[in-house]
């Protein structure tokens, strides 16, 4: 017998949200196309800002993985949360990889900003949005918090740059000496959002104080027994 | 007969009762979105930054022709909150499945969508209150000068207009939910690639709001912005957004509405054509005019000695300038203390806003060049112009000047500051109070060797009144030419500076 989680696999690819993928990943596609559109005029501030917004483009898209219908349904299997969360970023992952790839590939070689550290940025939206997607899953009791941590993930895209302390310098161009600082930075970000994403995905305790016998959804004592 | 009497008497009842359903739900509508944590929390962080900026703006002396352009970036904010939530209020529905009980109501789709466009038309309007609000501030300041244009200031509450509209519109014509998101990066991107430095005029002015990358202020006749037609497209836009958010949701039998959005496309392309015209000839003239030959668009004043020639919006300003300029002559000492001088406010406004050209030092004796803003550093460096003056006879040869002089200039520029040490430091480029620095002024800057910078820290260390009682007494010996530090820290009983007295 295979394990469940292999037996998942195709349930859980039925039942994802590739639309909301499909057309992130698109649009990122079309706005990491720009500089080669726009011909001669591209240099690498503009690259940069494009392949930027292509990745949080994405990271917009993949913020709606976790969107359930049938959360409420799903919560009583035995299989637990963890394994169905992985399943999901199992899926998003690969496809975010080539993705990312084909995005990289349509910047002009001369103009492309150095592919490791762009690539943590576009890796930390990604993370950020599946860890806040695994966090609202954790403490809501939606089934589809896709919308609202996208809106969360726009807030601080808008807002990071304007108020984020001057001396964090995130958003860098490549030629500012503080690049690499910059992507220490970034890869710290990247691993508080795994870390969050990992611990969200768990079961949370049975609020049996409050909320008295009810189980929330996501919640699923009995898997544990 | 009673029949004929009766028909249109029913015919007025039924869209009396819609649009009261209509301002029912829009009321609802406008309610819940702007208690929607997205736009509550927009408000916030607007309000908090725009208070948190204004209490100190342009150090108090703003131009009001650049403070109605500052009110446009917090706006947008707002806008793209209200866009996220708009699109999503519309949406409700559908996400709750209530389409089905909705449509046997008597208030038909287009109805709704009117009353959600209602609710975003609100939304603008607290935006534009705030917009208000923070334009008024500024202009209340006691160093006020210049006039605002309602065109810049219609730009903010139009953007979250605008923005709010699309938010419907997207709702109506795509029902997903990520097409918000995912359309905000989209604008996010056209707007930051629509303002790139090497775009053309008629690019820049497509997007919501246009800012200058600039500190330089101009009289607000020579600004050549075109606010107001913007304005309009900003309006053509918001209603071209509207009205076919309310012809897609079934009002396309409407012929005011199809009328309606052909209209608002023709306000939209007129708008943007207008607005894309460039700076006009007689704008261009106007900054020739008074780049070149300000003499003649100006109004002259005479304070105690001194007549200050400035452009008509910054006569208010005389009293101040006339203020610092007595407290530099009254450290003068010897003819000094009463040459005649000419204050003359030059601007340099041929390449516009953003080209940020030097002013070349006047060469008539007795003339000192103020610029357009005043408050913060622009006092210290007016003072040492002012001084410099006094004691070279005219800019450019203080500009040139390299000697032991530059003591006395700038011990006059800072004595009478509330904290002298702390605006040497500030009219200094490196910001230090130590070794050889550029001082800056408004046109050519000068130059402080280390023992001189030595010597006035010196100076303003010690007692204002002593200090200059010996100035005075001193006066022409300090003001020779090719005095050297050494001579002056003799004359003024200071010991030999010990640092080197070169000039840079």
């Amino acid at each position: 017998m295979r394990p469940v989680a292999v037996e998942l696999l195709r349930p859980v690819a039925r039942t994802m949200p590739w639309r909301a993928v499909g057309a992130a990943g698109v649009l990122g596609l079309l706005l990491a196309a720009a500089p080669r559109l726009t011909g001669d005029q591209a240099d690498g501030w503009y690259a940069l800002t494009v392949l930027r917004a292509s990745a949080l483009a994405f990271a917009l898209g993949a913020a709606f993985a976790l969107d359930d219908p049938a959360r409420h349904t799903t919560a009583a299997v035995p299989t637990r949360r963890a394994v169905r969360h992985g399943l999901r970023v199992l899926l998003v992952v690969p496809v975010a990889a080539v993705w990312w790839t084909a995005a990289l590939l349509l910047v002009p070689a001369p103009v492309r900003p150095p592919v490791a550290g762009i690539t943590v940025e576009a890796a930390t939206a990604l993370a950020l949005a599946l860890a806040g997607a695994a966090l609202a899953v954790h403490r809501g009791d939606g089934a589809r918090p896709g919308r609202a941590v996208a809106g969360g993930l726009l807030a601080g895209a808008v807002l990071g740059p304007l108020f984020a302390p001057g001396h964090w310098a995130l958003f860098v161009p490549p030629d500012d000496e503080r690049w690499a600082a910059a992507h220490d930075r970034w890869a710290v970000l990247l691993c508080a959002a795994v870390a969050v994403a990992v611990v969200c995905a768990t079961e949370p305790r049975r609020r049996l104080g409050r909320r008295g016998l009810r189980s929330p959804s996501g919640t699923s004592g009995p898997s544990r027994a | 007969m009673t029949a004929a009497t009766e028909t249109p008497a029913a015919v007025t009842a039924v869209p009396r009762a819609s649009g009261a359903a209509v301002i029912a739900l829009a009321r609802f509508e406008t309610r819940r979105l702007l208690l929607r944590a997205p736009v509550l929390a927009a408000f916030a962080v607007y309000i908090g930054w725009t208070v948190w900026r204004t209490r100190t703006s342009w150090d108090g002396f703003p131009a009001l022709q650049d403070a109605d352009r500052a009110t446009q970036g917090g706006p947008l904010l707002v806008g793209l909150a209200v866009l996220f939530c708009a699109n999503h209020a519309v949406l409700r529905s559908r996400r709750h499945d209530t389409d089905r009980h909705l449509d046997v109501l008597v208030v038909q789709p287009w109805r709704r969508t009117v009353a959600h466009l209602l609710s975003v038309a609100a939304a603008a309007l607290l935006t534009g209150v705030c917009v208000a609000g923070q334009f008024t501030w500024e202009a209340l300041k006691p160093g006020a000068v210049g006039h605002g244009s309602p065109g810049e200031l219609l730009a903010g509450p139009l953007s979250v207009l605008v923005l709010g509209t699309i938010g419907v519109l997207l709702a109506r014509l795509l029902t997903s939910p990520f097409a918000a998101p995912l359309l905000i990066v989209l604008l996010f991107f056209l707007h930051t690639v629509a303002t790139a430095p090497d775009n053309g005029h008629t690019v820049r002015w497509l997007v919501l709001t246009v800012g200058e990358n600039t500190a330089t202020t101009l009289p607000s006749d020579l600004l050549g912005r075109p606010a107001a037609w913007h304005a309009l497209y900003l309006t053509g836009l918001a209603l071209t957004a509207a009205l076919l958010a309310v012809l897609v949701s079934g009002g396309a039998r409407l012929r005011t509405v199809r009328a309606g959005v052909v209209g608002a496309v023709a306000l939209t392309l007129v708008g943007a054509v207008a607005q894309g015209q460039g700076v006009s000839r007689e704008t261009t003239e106007a900054r020739v005019r008074a780049s070149a030959a300000p003499e003649k668009e100006q109004k002259c004043a005479e304070r105690d000695g001194t007549t200050y020639c400035v452009f008509p919006e910054w006569t208010v300003r005389t009293d101040d300038w006339a203020e610092a300029v007595a407290g530099v002559r009254s450290l003068a000492g010897g003819a000094a203390r009463d040459r005649p001088l000419l204050v003359r406010q030059r601007i340099e406004a041929r390449y516009g806003l953003d080209g940020d050209a030097a002013i070349a030092p006047a060469t008539r004796p007795g003339q000192v060049t103020v610029g357009t803003a005043w408050g913060g550093n622009r006092v210290p460096e007016f003072t040492a112009a002012v001084a410099g003056v006094l004691v070279a006879g005219t800019e450019a040869k203080a500009g040139a000047m390299c000697d032991g002089r530059m003591v006395t200039v700038m011990w006059m520029a800072l004595a009478g500051r509330p904290d002298p040490v702390a605006d040497l430091r500030r009219v200094r480029l490196d910001d230090s109070d130590r070794g050889s620095a550029i001082v800056l002024s408004q046109t050519e800057p000068l130059r402080m060797t280390a023992a001189q910078t030595e010597l006035v820290r010196e100076l303003l260390r010690r007692p204002e009144r002593e200090v200059a009682a010996k100035v005075k007494a001193e006066w022409a010996g300090l003001t020779a030419p090719k005095v050297t530090s050494d001579q002056v820290a003799a004359l003024l009983g200071l010991d030999e500076p010990e640092e080197k007295d070169e000039c840079l």
